[in-house]
């Protein structure tokens, strides 16, 4: 949709594009950091093992996307921008999360007992959630280089029905990625959990 | 503005090998809890005969 639906874009030309890759997996880090807190909360609540597990398989999606908008933000940022990084509050509070969820994978790692990691985790996944409508909300809060957001924000959309059909595809599309890497995750840590017991 | 086709193709390559990497790795991991499962179903079924 990217490539053959949408248009070449008049003032960026068509670097633009990136726009069909970034958007789409910034909508998909949200969601899946959404859904640790979410879990976490459940977890705390429940005990349940299930939580847990979906907990640490959205937080690995969530860390795989967040670094793939993180890279394609900086590589369109180049050409437009003039350079690959810059500290203002968008970026800066999006490397923020990418480390703090990076740290809650370590810290899942690094402790043997099965319930206290689960617990120690939960506490930092839902800690680091709250750094989402930090992310979110940057852009109006501080001046930043960054643009406002596309999509995600009230109103009409304010780009051509051509464009905004084209992201809102390639939304759908990485949000079934989504699902399907954390299926498939959520089934190993079954598996290695029914091994295990 | 020039097109920088480039960068879109740095872009988009990069985000392939990220996701392909990480669909691999599930293959993987799923694969290996498969084969611990069944190894230790093995294994009990074997000590309980012997039992």
């Amino acid at each position: 949709m990217g490539f053959g639906v949408a248009p070449r874009e008049i003032t960026q030309g068509n670097v633009q594009r990136i726009m069909y890759l970034h958007v789409p997996t910034a909508w998909v880090a949200y969601l899946a950091f959404g859904t640790v807190f979410v879990a976490s909360v459940a977890y705390l609540w429940t005990r349940s093992a299930a939580a847990d597990r979906l907990a640490q398989a959205s937080a690995e999606a969530g860390v795989i996307f967040t670094g793939v908008t993180i890279a394609a933000g900086s590589i369109w940022g180049k050409p437009t921008w003039g350079t690959w990084w810059t500290w203002d509050a968008r970026l800066t509070s999006v490397a923020l999360l990418f480390v703090m969820y990076l740290g809650y994978l370590l810290l899942r790692g690094m402790i043997e007992e099965r319930e206290r990691a689960a617990r120690y985790s939960a506490v930092l996944g839902i800690v680091a959630a709250l750094d989402i409508p930090l992310v979110h909300f940057s852009v109006y809060w501080w001046r930043t280089l960054h643009q406002p957001p596309s999509l995600m924000k009230p109103g009409p959309a304010t780009m051509p029905p051509v464009i905004v059909a084209a992201l809102l595809v390639n939304v759908v599309a990485f949000t079934l990625l989504y699902a399907y890497f954390v299926a498939k995750r959520l089934r190993s840590l079954r598996l290695e959990e029914e091994a295990l017991a | 503005m020039p097109d920088n086709w480039q960068f879109v193709a740095g872009a988009y390559g990069l985000a392939v090998l990220v996701l392909g990497g990480y669909w691999r790795r599930l293959v993987r991991l799923e694969r290996k809890a498969k084969s611990a499962g069944t190894r230790l179903r093995r294994r009990s079924r074997r000590l309980a005969r012997s039992a």
